[in-house]
């Protein structure tokens, strides 16, 4: 089931009304409608994936109690083992396998032997990254003993399962998110009303913005040969458009429908096209898949201890092992490989971390300096996004040597109705750079303005997303 | 909570009303077109009775008006650049459906050899041409069938049946290559300056196996169709700047069986391998298309209906 659906329109006013008019007197009915209720959303698109989702939280479950309560060290370890090499297995088989095994024919093929290596028809199970990274980090921490295991399996089927986080994230922490599944939620009108707010602008990101930039980076894309340099330039940042937009947008929806369910999830994004280096840009993209990997393979590997040495291998794991982990293409293992060119020099220098607090802080406008150190961060962010969105290597350094061509000074060809769409980002871009101080764009916005204006922006929002919507468009992270 | 769901109502309440105001935003939609081909169909105002349907091929190949005038049968182009089989089909559809049209005696399907039925990038079905007359019933039952627009709320709310389209409220206008001529022919007198003029040959096979089944049966329908309403259905391969793949035509004999014919131009006429009657590789410029009309027209008034 699609946010952006009429299944979902549906769906959610429902489970809403009966979370807190008929299961709100008692925890464990609501844990459970929240149980039931993201089992049906997740089934919605194929009821098979519902088998792996289940085997995959009672792995999760009995694993980590038996890692508990294990009498010795060496069941501690083999409990522990036993469920990293099957969550990690899952998604070998279902995500990696073809992955690898056309690799090696290729590199047989390199050599002169001629092979017929078996791959496997399956279709990959949607959201499959997300949860199996939930259950990962939650049976580590409780290797760990940074958390006692949930014995109750209903609200550890929640924790790995709440449907607004299921299928693209954040990827949440037991620490962050079990606490308040254990605990009773009372509805507050101002963080509901927020996150109606924030919900609204992730649909305007997704149906009008994202949507929109994806008609335009697609066609420009697909015919990449037939276009000149400036074009294949637009199409670019039309899909960097896209990919922030329908992203983040989702993980807006995501996380204002939590809130109307009394839970905070933990943020995801925070306004990545206004970094000043690359450094900064990954702080603010996908924060909840950067920390993870921050934590669970940076740290334990050394993280900045070692030596110079050291920092370049952990870095370079890092972004190659995110790259990888979007997808089993060689683009996605470049691009991981890119930025992690990029945000070397920052590291061996000591300046990954000069830009923490957020751009032009207290101010309308940045000055000069910022712009000039923004532009650049998101043209370099922009060069690694051809390789993502590339259907396969060749494409990708076609499309970069396309652009430099002679006439990349030359007007693009783009339709007339992406005047539209350019419209629409920037105005996008407006919004997000007067809210980038909050939370999330429209966190308290225009509370200082009288009420009829609020509204009459939430319904020109409401307005775009109705004219925009109709087609359902997957969002791009899912298949991931 | 009840405050919470109080406002809720009354935002959807006001939104509701407010949506009404774009009524008039959706029916000025129309009058702004240049060509209303597509609306005269919906309005049951289409008065031929020979009909072409097609892509670009259709539209810069064939000329209606020379027809018309060579044959006495009144004619009418409705071949959209590209429009891919689906859209031919829909076309049919609302002639043959709309009280008011009159069921043409002939139609001539002008296919692309060969990705009438396969996957292509330049073909599909034209949503754009639908959008400006959303205000028809016809045309928002189709936008619905064909998942572009959801069905409640389609019904509820105005703004779901527009598009970002319909919001520039000015005067559309056609570009230098789609000058449309009353009888909705679209010949191009001039030469693409891509065009690198070199003959292409190429393999006569044709892959079935890459066959889409929804273009596929969109055929099959306008095949069907044709015979259920006694129509004469011609299907007509135009000449490219290349060989025609004879796997194809071959295939689309097949398909049509005894419910019409497959015709195709003369493959040993000079004109067809000559650079000047082309505009590009896959359209003849407007020389070109009059020697392929009246090339047609000969083949026309031996299997015209009556005689």
């Amino acid at each position: 089931m699609l946010f952006n659906s009429i299944d979902f329109a549906l769906f959610f006013p429902i489970v809403f009304i009966l979370y807190w008019f008929v299961a709100n007197k008692n925890l464990s009915a609501q844990n459970l409608l929240l149980l039931v209720a993201s089992f049906v959303f997740y089934g919605w698109w194929d009821t098979r994936f519902l088998l792996l989702l289940m085997f995959s939280t009672l792995l999760g479950y009995f694993t980590a109690i038996w890692i508990h309560d294990a009498r010795s060290r060496r069941w501690k370890v083999f409990w522990f083992w036993i469920s990293i090499v099957a969550n990690v297995g899952f998604l070998g088989v279902f995500k990696y396998f073809n992955f690898f095994a056309e690799s090696f024919q290729s590199m047989l093929q390199a050599f002169g032997i001629k092979s017929d290596l078996w791959t496997l028809e399956i279709i990959l199970p949607i959201g499959i990254s997300f949860y199996t990274f939930h259950g990962l980090s939650y049976v580590i921490d409780v290797y760990k003993g940074q958390i006692k295991p949930e014995r109750k399996v209903v609200e550890y089927g929640v924790f790995v399962s709440f449907f607004p986080l299921l299928v693209a994230g954040p990827i949440e922490r037991a620490t962050h998110l079990l606490p308040q599944i254990q605990r009773r939620r009372e509805f507050s009108y101002s963080s509901a009303v927020d996150g109606m707010r924030q919900i609204l602008w992730g649909l305007f990101k997704k149906v009008v913005v994202a949507d929109g930039a994806a008609e335009y980076a697609n066609l420009i894309f697909n015919n990449s040969d037939d276009y000149s340099g400036t074009t294949l330039l637009m199409g670019a940042v039309f899909f960097s458009f896209q990919i922030y937009c329908d992203f983040s947008g989702y993980s807006d929806i995501a996380l204002g429908t939590a809130r109307l369910f009394g839970i905070e999830l933990i943020r995801n994004f925070a306004f990545p096209y206004f970094s000043r280096d690359i450094a900064e840009f990954w702080r603010r993209w996908h924060i909840s898949l950067s920390s993870w990997f921050r934590d669970y393979l940076y740290i334990p590997l050394g993280g900045s201890k070692g030596g110079a040495w050291m920092r370049v291998r952990n870095t370079f794991a890092i972004f190659i092992v995110s790259g990888f982990w979007h997808g089993a293409n060689w683009t996605f293992i470049v691009w991981g490989a890119l930025n992690a060119i990029y945000f070397l020099p920052l590291l061996l220098t000591k300046r990954n971390r000069v830009n923490l607090e957020t751009v032009a802080q207290g101010r309308h406008l940045p000055s000069i300096r910022e712009l000039y150190a923004m532009v650049s961060t998101f043209g370099l962010v922009m060069l690694g996004w051809i390789f993502f969105r590339a259907n396969d290597l060749g494409h990708a350094l076609a499309y970069v040597r396309g652009i430099f061509t002679r006439d990349l000074f030359s007007s693009p060809q783009l339709p007339a109705s992406s005047t539209v769409t350019l419209c629409f980002m920037f105005f996008m871009l407006v919004v997000e750079w007067f809210g980038r101080e909050r939370k999330h764009a429209l966190e308290n916005f225009g509370v200082r303005q009288p009420a009829f204006m609020r509204w009459a922006f939430y319904g020109f929002l409401t307005a775009c997303v109705i004219v925009f919507s109709g087609k359902e468009q997957e969002f791009i992270y899912f298949q991931f | 909570m009840n405050r919470f769901i109080k406002r809720g109502l009354l935002f959807t309440l006001v939104f509701f009303c407010i949506d009404k105001l774009f009524i008039p935003v959706r029916n000025a939609a129309p009058g702004l077109e240049v060509d209303r081909r597509l609306e005269w169909i919906v309005t049951g105002k289409m008065d031929a009775d020979l009909v072409i349907l097609g892509s670009s091929r259709g539209a810069r190949c064939l000329i209606a008006e020379q027809i018309t005038q060579s044959t006495g049968t009144p004619s009418m182009n409705f071949s959209y650049p590209g429009s891919n089989v689906e859209f031919h089909e829909f076309l049919l559809r609302q002639i043959t459906e709309n009280k008011g049209n009159t069921v043409p005696k002939t139609v001539v399907l002008v296919v692309d050899d060969s990705d009438e039925l396969t996957p292509s990038v330049s073909l599909k079905f034209r949503l754009d041409r639908l959008y400006p007359l959303v205000k028809y019933r016809a045309i928002r039952d189709e936008m619905v069938k064909r998942g572009e627009k959801i069905p409640v709320v389609n019904e509820l709310l105005i703004l779901h049946q527009i598009n970002k389209s319909n919001l520039w409220l000015h005067q559309k206008k056609f570009t230098k290559n789609d000058v449309i001529m009353p009888c909705g022919s679209m010949p191009i007198p001039h030469q693409k300056n891509t065009f690198d003029k070199q003959f292409g040959s190429k393999d006569h096979t044709y892959q079935r196996g890459s066959e889409l089944s929804e273009k596929l049966e969109a055929f099959k329908q306008i095949v069907a169709r044709c015979r259920d309403h006694k129509i004469q259905l011609i299907v007509v391969i135009p000449p490219n700047f290349k060989e025609v793949t004879h796997g194809f035509r071959d295939r689309l004999v097949e398909l049509v069986g005894d419910a019409g014919s497959v015709w195709m131009y003369d493959e040993s006429r000079p004109e067809y391998r000559d650079r000047e009657f082309f505009f590009d590789h896959a359209h003849l410029r407007t020389s070109g298309a009059k020697i392929f009309t009246e090339e047609f027209i000969q083949h026309f008034k031996t299997t015209k209906v009556g005689n």
